[in-house]
């Protein structure tokens, strides 16, 4: 599902083992302006959606933004 | 462009980041070299240089032609324009029409649209176009935001009128609405350099800067470049008639090679079609940028013959701007180092 594939991109991006839904973005090490680009530049990649980076401001969690790409497709 | 060389590794220790970290970005971005200019050099410096040897080698003649544009973000001076400034220091005639253009990535575009229009006056026979800039200068060595990416170059380019020539296809797009996403804040009227503006600090992101500094929201001109740049091209193609296969090269402006390599991938563009190795090589010199991707990877094959190109720059302003064109043969593309 898409939560869980969610996850496992941003693990991918911050470098670590695993993140889990409702773990908080900002207290991993690696959460810097390149991993908020790399965020952008992955959800634009593979699900047509462009965020900016105030969008992302919005999002503390892969939860949040999950639910965040569900609605910017509207479904 | 400057002789003096940095390195990312070098600067590294600047930042208030983990090594690990602004490693990554290097692999990430494609950061190593940058050429900026050592010591207070100006935009004019670059260019009468570039001229002079322009002059010497008998590629261009002092009278032979009859208009100078300068496209530059950091002239000489707020007044008088650096296009006169030139004019000027190199003795050129009076029968010259010079003017300053501010404009950074899309710089390149819209100074060949700029003098293709000027070629429609009989009385100009020749334009020199000269982007031009020196950001470093403006750029905070504590910022990696922007620092790492940071070039300073010239480039010269001699536009006349040709009887055969083929036609060339443009568009234009601009939207002020986005102008805070890449802007030098302080030194202008609206807020003019003060010890305030210059004090140094943590911007809320680990970078510091002053607001005299140069500054971008990174994230903000990656997604505009993502959202505009892929329809501009496919309008501008639609109107030529044209098909993505049928380009050689798309030669674009030059921010970074992931943002490149994110673009390619959204036109569906071959890397090897769309250049992205000038940040690595000589960091982003705004308007400069295109033409320095045509003399770095596309010289021997432009000296003997013709390719078909797409140009675009999008940017400062916010400003995005594209070009189709047979490009080449040319009578001259170098390299040339200012010392």
């Amino acid at each position: 599902m898409v939560m869980e594939e969610i996850c496992t991109k941003l693990a991918d991006i911050l470098q670590v083992d695993e993140i889990k839904p409702t773990d908080v973005l900002a207290s991993f090490e690696e959460w810097d302006s390149l991993s908020v680009l790399s965020v952008v530049a992955m959800v634009d990649a593979d699900y047509g959606v462009n965020l900016g980076a105030k969008d992302l401001l919005g999002v503390s969690t892969a939860q949040g933004l999950a639910q965040l790409i569900a609605q910017k497709r509207g479904n | 462009m400057p002789a003096n060389q940095r390195s990312f590794v070098d600067e590294m220790a600047n930042f208030k980041f983990s090594l690990a970290r602004s490693l990554k970005l290097k692999e990430v971005m494609g950061y190593d070299t940058h050429r900026i200019v050592d010591g207070p050099v100006c935009s004019s410096d670059l260019a009468c240089f570039g001229l002079q040897h322009l002059f010497r080698n008998n590629l261009l003649s002092p009278d032979g032609f009859d208009a100078l544009y300068v496209v530059t973000q950091s002239p000489d001076y707020l007044m008088p324009p650096t296009s006169n400034v030139i004019q000027g220091r190199l003795g050129l005639k009076h029968d010259m029409f010079c003017m300053d253009i501010n404009q950074g990535c899309a710089g390149f575009v819209i100074g060949l649209l700029q003098s293709f229009l000027l070629l429609n006056q009989p009385s100009v026979n020749r334009v020199v176009l000269i982007n031009v800039d020196v950001l470093s200068r403006k750029t905070s060595a504590r910022d990696r935001n922007s620092y790492p990416l940071i070039g300073d170059a010239a480039s010269i380019t001699v536009i006349e009128r040709c009887e055969d020539a083929t036609p060339i296809h443009s568009n234009l797009k601009m939207d002020g609405a986005g102008r805070e996403a890449l802007m030098i804040p302080a030194g202008g009227m609206r807020l003019p350099s003060s010890p305030d503006t210059a004090v140094v600090e943590d911007d809320g992101d680990n970078n510091f800067r002053a607001k005299d500094h140069l500054r971008m929201d990174g994230s903000a001109v990656f997604n505009f470049v993502q959202v505009e740049v892929p329809p501009m091209i496919e309008e501008l193609l639609r109107t030529a008639g044209a098909t993505t296969e049928e380009i050689d090269f798309f030669l674009f402006h030059q921010p970074n090679r992931f943002m490149l390599q994110k673009l390619a991938d959204k036109m569906k563009v071959p890397y090897e079609k769309m250049p992205n190795n000038i940040v690595e090589h000589y960091g982003n010199a705004s308007g400069v940028t295109i033409p320095m991707a045509i003399c770095h990877n596309l010289r021997e094959r432009l000296l003997s013959g013709s390719v078909r190109a797409c140009l675009a720059g999008f940017g400062v302003g916010l400003t995005w701007a594209s070009m189709l064109m047979r490009l080449g043969p040319l009578d001259f593309c170098d390299l040339v180092e200012f010392p």
